[in-house]
């Protein structure tokens, strides 16, 4: 078995984002009660948050926007950069202290105390953009874990596996100029859903051409289309890449009876993609997986994902 | 939605004696496949294409043929023994939809724009009209593409306006289309927001009927037709 690590904080839950919005604090609840009621807490690693130190942050994100948002949020706004990013005076940080977190998490797993592990962190991380917060997310967390690994721990090449059933474009527009950072995104067809970006045309420019990979999936497709998409594109780049270490944007929002999408995964399809991608991970890195949460939003469903999500990386 | 506004100001152009190299590495140079051919006071005289250039030409698996005695020969024809005279022009008051008309009922990619004396002021071409569209439909920019089906009468369109502009979301676009059924109107608003799960359930609740977008093809009745 595995020694897995599980980052959660009461402290993410602080992060409110008003009424009818779909990013809630329950979410996390739910992730956590799944875990805890399936008494997998003892056999975690358990990890707290912690507050990030500016200048990780800022080897993603500009300065301008940081100072932007920490002024939005001390200031009592409601809303910022876009009418779906609500906000309170405690969002701010919950972002850093959910980069902390992860940063925290990416420390063990480097100094071998723990294998892989789960962030259950909010707010999510992989729409935002350098300087503009978009799709309920701030900071770019996977996207700031993937420079704390290559400045603080010297790895050369970072792999991102986003099955968010939105398109990370955040993430994508990070990397795409950069070869030592592979984005591989599979996500519902940006014609039919949320960012409208992540064409299978986009493949990175400059030195980053072919180091961004896009699987988009039409409205109304399932397991079997995932499976085809990820081993027909993500399988093959990831054999010839070799990441160092995979960094996972884990969204739920994919499954069946989550209406973010008209996306069909069932819970056993998500199994059979944390299982792959795993396997991945002890094939090229070492069993070197950070899985970071990013979307999500069936209160119903989320328990069991993320419970058999932190089963296959003890297991896996 | 003028053509003046939506076309290519800086017009590349060429000479009606010019040879037909020139009109080539032109249009290498510059990635068009139009190039007007203007005479005095920059009037339009007529128009080369890149497809004009390509039959002029022998065939480039051929060795040798921009080269040496053919190459000579070659040069011995010019712009104006290929080019199209008299050709479809638009003038700057043109609609892009005046335009669009004229691109599918002539099958012409380009046309060039001129002022009342005949004087080339610009050219519009496929591409122009394709970020024209671009803009139009609002995909620049993060949203998310509804399809809900709405009884072919007065008033409906603003109901379903109304009850999304409640819940603070931005429209990019809004697109109706004939459906299926027979007094019934397809209605896609691109909303730039993720958080549409709430306003589909609004939209249900008041009685419509929301469509998976994949189920139903925007271009399928004038396909089928």
């Amino acid at each position: 078995m595995n020694k897995t690590g599980f980052l959660y904080d009461e402290k993410y839950l602080l992060h409110d984002t008003g009424p009818y919005h779909p990013e809630v604090p329950a979410r996390l609840e739910a992730i956590y009660n799944g875990i805890k009621d399936a008494n997998l807490l003892s056999m975690l690693t358990l990890i707290n948050a912690s507050i990030a130190d500016l200048k990780w942050i800022e080897t993603v994100h500009e300065k301008d926007y940081i100072d932007r948002f920490k002024d939005a949020c001390l200031a009592g706004k409601k809303i910022f950069d876009s009418p779906d990013n609500q906000i309170c005076s405690e969002t701010y940080d919950t972002a850093l202290l959910a980069v902390g977190g992860i940063l925290d998490t990416i420390n063990l797993i480097m100094k071998n105390k723990i294998d892989n592990a789960f962030c259950a962190v909010r707010p999510p991380g992989h729409h935002a953009e350098i300087n503009k917060a978009m799709g309920f997310c701030y900071f770019n967390n996977v996207a700031i874990a993937a420079r704390y690994l290559q400045k603080e721990w010297n790895i050369k090449k970072v792999g991102i596996v986003d099955f968010d059933v939105h398109h990370g474009n955040g993430t994508q527009h990070i990397f795409e100029q950069d070869p030592s950072v592979f984005y591989y995104s599979i996500h519902q067809h940006p014609s039919f859903g949320y960012p409208g970006t992540g064409r299978e045309f986009e493949k990175g420019s400059g030195p980053g051409y072919g180091f961004t990979l896009n699987s988009p999936v039409l409205p109304d497709q399932g397991d079997s289309e995932y499976k085809k998409f990820l081993e027909k594109d993500l399988f093959a780049a990831f054999e010839t890449f070799k990441p160092e270490v995979i960094i996972v944007s884990t969204g739920f929002d994919a499954h069946v009876d989550d209406d973010m999408s008209a996306i069909r995964l069932s819970t056993e399809g998500f199994s059979w993609i944390i299982e792959k991608i795993a396997k991945m991970a002890s094939t090229y890195s070492n069993g070197r997986l950070i899985s970071v949460l990013e979307g999500g939003y069936s209160l119903k469903r989320l328990p069991e994902l993320a419970k058999n999500h932190v089963e296959i990386l003890l297991n896996s | 939605m003028f053509v003046s506004q939506s076309m290519t100001r800086e017009v590349i152009t060429i000479n009606k004696d010019a040879d037909i190299f020139e009109a080539k590495d032109k249009m290498t140079k510059h990635h068009i496949r139009h190039l007007p051919v203007v005479g005095k006071d920059n009037r339009i005289i007529g128009i080369v294409s890149d497809r004009d250039i390509r039959s002029a030409l022998p065939c480039s698996l051929l060795k040798d043929y921009d080269t040496g005695k053919t190459r000579e020969k070659l040069l011995e024809f010019k712009i104006k023994d290929i080019m199209r005279i008299d050709p479809f022009t638009v003038s700057l008051s043109y609609t892009i939809q005046d335009t669009l008309l004229l691109m599918q009922k002539t099958q012409v990619g380009a046309f060039p724009v001129v002022d009342k004396q005949g004087r080339i002021k610009g050219i519009v071409s496929t591409r122009d009209l394709l970020r024209s569209f671009i803009n139009v439909l609002g995909i620049g920019e993060p949203g998310t593409l509804l399809c809900i089906i709405a009884e072919e009468k007065i008033g409906q369109l603003k109901k379903i306006v109304d009850a999304i502009t409640e819940e603070n979301i931005s429209f990019g676009s809004v697109l109706v289309a004939r459906y299926w059924d027979e007094g019934k109107r397809a209605i896609f608003p691109y909303l730039l927001t993720k958080k549409v799960g709430h306003v589909k359930r609004k939209l249900k609740k008041m009685g419509y009927t929301l469509l998976d977008p994949s189920e139903w093809d925007i271009d399928q009745i004038s396909q089928n037709k």
